[in-house]
Parts: structure tokens; C-alpha cells; sequence
């Protein structure tokens, strides 16, 4: 008996390893060897269990649970494959508005344009466009799975900047060191080390005023922990520095979001949330699953309720044919 | 059993297979030249004389499409070229300004300053920029009678190149 609640337990724990792909798709450790050391272990001992049981080694309980063997098998070398055949975990940031090729998945990524509210509200999407087929619309918390991808959304922080000059009137940004040259929405792809903390960085220009500015994202959480009695009202943050075209520092300021502030003689309105980029991660085919759990379900159920009429299921050696 | 340590050794092996990916594997750009051939992106916005106006409006002509902005040194250089290309081809090619993220009295000066005749649209919230990958300004779209992009073209223009951006567009039915 312990044998067969080892092997169950096994197969338990291959299924789980395979099923935190799903629902856990970020997690570093699938792409790690050691996690696909432990799969394959754990693949090996169910077969092996699988192919005594079924030779009657463990009794017709036994021989039933071999059914529930195979669909831990199913499940197990469905997540192996999707490792090593499936695309490596990506996330692919694109500023709104833009059309970014997807090739893993045969596609093209529209990531939606956004406004300074939908920013705010965290509700901007994206669209993957597909020749030969339907447009495939991902909001927040949808997942999908295209071939043996797992495609979702991450969000990402993201600032809607407004600047103006002195008289009020609006000012270009432009990102000189980003893809989206011409975007007023940053989205944040370095960080800043601060002590133990991790901040987001950003850099964008106005260039009618010959200003470079540089902004770290700070949530609201980060925020309430400064010194100096910084009054947010709970709001994410900037923190911004100014230099002009020369590098001369021209101030720093923190800037709540959807407030206005003035730095280097220019006014700021920063409107803060969150925009989603493209996260693809290997996945195994949900058929796979479906049926190899259906199949340990069904070997488990079968084993446990026994034969009518025949004898208990017991763990040993298979009876003798008389 | 030794056939199931066979299958096991198999099991294992594609293990050491398996490579580490990048998770911060990011894309995006590719210019304006990239959105050749794609649907020309519309957006209404204001133009400098205060009417509402979008690229889908010149739906069915040859357009050639001027993203600038008036701080642009090479915007500034080329804006002469511009409006005689848009003079010379009046009738054949439509010709529109799009100013990025200013004010519209600032554009509207500025037009009137350089004598600039042909719309100018004032993209404040660079809408336009943003769908065309501009990787900086000047940048030009050719957007066919059909609705597509034809060509887009990073930098500023000389006259002899504009009439060169444009023949494809003007060849096409």
C-alpha cells in the first residue's frame, strides 16, 4: 500500500508541477533544469508504477490505478514538451498606439492607445491580429492560449505626462531613448536601485525648452515611508529631475500624480497608473491536461470503489490465476 | 524494468536541454518604413484654424503626411520644400501638416510665419506620432488612395525626394 500512495503521491505532485505552468506562468522555476529534472523524475517513478501495476504487481486495485498512472503520464509529458518545445517567457512592452510583431505566435501585437484616465484606471489592452484568423482581444486578467504559448497581460506602471511652458501652452514630449520616440506615455522599462528598493525609471525631454527630465515611479506605499511630510493622499508618484540641454541640474521635485508641479521653469502634470505588456509563456495544450486529469480521475475513483462482488482492493502481490 | 530505466534515462536527458530564457525579452519600434503596406491609423483632431480634421478625410487621394513640430531645426529647413511641393501638386497629392504636442496658436504662428498653405493638423497629444513609429522629427507617411501606407520615410526631405516618395502612391490605381 505504501508504494501505491507513493506513486499516487507522485503523480499528484507531477500534476501540480505541470498545472503551476497554467496558473503561475511567471514563475522563473519552469525554466529552470532543475524543475525539469524534477518532472522527469517524477514521470519515470509513474510510469514505472504504471507498468508494474498494470502487470497485476500491486493487485486489481493497483491495476486500475494504472489508468490514473497513464494520466499523470499524459499531463507530466505534455509539460515537459511544453518546456522544451514551447517559446521562452517574454514580455513585450509597446507604447500605445503602436503595432509591435509577435513572431512566436505568428501575430501582430496592437497595443490599444490610451488616455490619461484609462491610464489611470489601469484599462488599456491589446489586440493580437492574426493573418487567417480572428482578431484576438486581451484585457486585463484575460489569458489565452495560441499553439503552446500562454498569452496574457502584465501590468506595468505607466505615466501620462502633460508639460507646458510658462505662458500655459503645450509642450512636445518626446522619449530621445526610447522606441516610442514620440509618446507622452512612459512606461518605465529600467529601474533604479534605492538602498534595498527597486524603482522604476523613465526619462523624457521636452525639447522646445531644451529640458531633459528623468522620473522615478514611486507607489503610494513607498511614498507614505518619505520623510519630510510628502503630502499624496495616498497617490503614486514622480519623483523628477531636471537638466537642461547641457546637463546642468535644474531641480527636483516630487510630483503626485495628477498634480501640477513646476521644474526648470516648465509645469509637469503627471497622471500615473498602469498599461499592460504582452507576456508569453510556454504552456501546455489544454486538451493535454483535460484529458490526463480526467484519466486520474476517473483510475482513482475506479480503484477506490472496487469491482462488485471481487475482492477488496489490497496491496500486494497479484493473486495467482487459478 | 531495465526498459523503464531506458525510458527514464530518455525522460532525463531532454532535461539538460532545456535553456534558460530572457524574461525581460522586449520588442517594439521599427520605424515608420515598418508600417508599409499596414492601414494608415486616423485620429480627429483640431486644426490650426480651429476645424476638426483627421487623415481618413483625404480617404481616396495621395497624401503625403508631415509630422513636425516648430522647436525641429530640420522641420524648420524643410518646411519651404514642403509647401512648394504641395503648390506645385495641388490636385494630384494632398498635402497635411501634423504638429506634435504643441499648441495650436504656437503651429498657427509658425505657419504664418514660413507662409505654410496647406493644413495644419495639431496633434497635442501625438497621436499621430505614436502610430507611425516616428523615430524622430521630420517624418513623413505616404498614405495611398486606398487607405494604406506606402511609405514612411525618418528625416527631412528635399523636394526632388518628395516627388520620389510620392510616384508609387501616384501610380497606383
Amino acid at each position: 500500500m505504501s508504494g501505491r500512495i507513493a506513486a499516487l503521491a507522485i503523480a499528484l505532485a507531477t500534476i501540480a508541477l505541470v498545472l503551476a505552468q497554467d496558473l503561475l506562468p511567471r514563475t522563473a522555476l519552469y525554466h529552470t533544469w532543475q524543475y525539469a529534472l524534477a518532472l522527469a523524475i517524477a514521470l519515470a517513478v509513474v510510469l514505472v508504477y504504471a507498468n508494474a501495476a498494470r502487470r497485476g504487481e500491486d493487485g486489481p486495485g493497483g491495476k486500475r490505478l494504472a489508468i490514473a498512472m497513464l494520466g499523470a503520464a499524459v499531463v507530466g509529458i505534455a509539460g515537459l514538451a511544453s518546456g522544451l518545445l514551447g517559446p521562452d517567457t517574454a514580455e513585450i512592452v509597446g507604447a500605445p498606439g503602436t503595432v509591435t510583431p509577435v513572431p512566436a505566435l505568428g501575430a501582430a501585437a496592437f497595443f490599444g492607445s490610451v488616455e490619461a484616465d484609462t491610464l489611470a484606471a489601469g484599462s488599456g489592452g491589446i489586440a493580437l491580429r492574426r493573418r487567417n484568423g480572428p482578431e484576438i482581444a486581451l484585457g486585463t486578467g484575460s489569458r489565452t492560449v495560441l499553439g503552446e504559448s500562454l498569452v496574457y497581460l502584465e501590468q506595468r506602471p505607466a505615466a501620462y505626462i502633460d508639460a507646458y511652458d510658462a505662458h500655459g501652452a503645450h509642450l512636445t514630449i518626446t522619449q530621445p531613448t526610447n522606441p516610442s520616440f514620440l509618446s507622452p506615455v512612459l512606461l518605465f522599462r529600467d529601474t533604479q536601485r534605492i538602498g534595498a528598493i527597486s524603482v522604476p525609471l523613465d526619462t523624457f525631454a521636452t525639447p522646445a525648452q531644451h529640458r531633459m527630465l528623468r522620473a522615478l515611479y514611486f507607489t503610494p506605499q513607498q511614498l507614505a515611508q518619505f520623510s519630510h511630510g510628502a503630502v499624496t493622499d495616498g497617490r503614486a508618484g514622480l519623483v523628477i529631475t531636471a537638466d537642461d540641454d547641457a546637463g546642468h541640474p535644474l531641480g527636483i521635485t516630487l510630483a503626485p500624480s495628477g498634480r501640477d508641479v513646476t521644474i526648470g521653469g516648465i509645469r509637469v502634470h503627471a497622471t500615473l497608473g498602469t498599461y499592460p505588456a504582452l507576456a508569453i509563456a510556454a504552456a501546455p495544450p489544454t486538451w493535454a491536461l483535460v484529458l490526463g486529469i480526467a484519466l486520474f480521475l476517473f483510475g482513482v475513483v475506479w480503484s477506490s470503489i472496487g469491482k462488485p462482488g471481487a475482492a477488496p482492493v489490497v496491496s500486494g502481490p497479484a493473486p495467482s490465476a487459478s | 524494468m531495465p526498459r523503464f530505466l531506458i525510458i527514464a534515462a530518455l525522460l532525463l536527458l531532454p532535461a539538460a536541454c532545456y535553456s534558460g530564457p530572457d524574461p525581460n525579452q522586449s520588442a517594439g519600434g521599427g520605424g515608420p518604413a515598418a508600417l508599409t503596406g499596414a492601414p494608415a491609423q486616423s485620429f480627429d483632431v483640431s486644426r490650426t484654424d480651429g476645424r476638426t480634421d483627421s487623415l481618413a478625410r483625404y480617404r481616396g487621394k495621395v497624401v503625403l503626411m508631415n509630422l513636425w513640430a516648430t522647436w525641429c531645426p530640420p522641420c524648420q529647413e524643410e518646411m519651404p520644400a514642403l509647401e512648394r511641393f504641395a503648390r506645385e501638386n495641388a490636385g494630384k497629392v494632398t498635402v497635411i501638416g501634423v504638429d506634435q504636442g504643441e499648441a495650436a496658436a504656437v503651429a498657427a504662428d509658425f505657419a504664418k510665419q514660413h507662409g505654410v498653405t496647406f493644413p495644419i493638423l495639431v496633434d497635442e497629444k501625438q497621436q499621430y506620432g505614436r502610430a507611425y513609429a516616428a523615430v524622430g522629427l521630420p517624418t513623413t507617411v505616404i498614405v495611398g488612395r486606398d487607405g494604406h501606407v506606402v511609405r514612411g520615410i525618418d528625416g527631412p526631405l528635399t523636394l526632388a525626394q518628395m516627388h520620389d516618395a510620392v510616384a508609387t502612391a501616384l501610380a497606383q490605381k
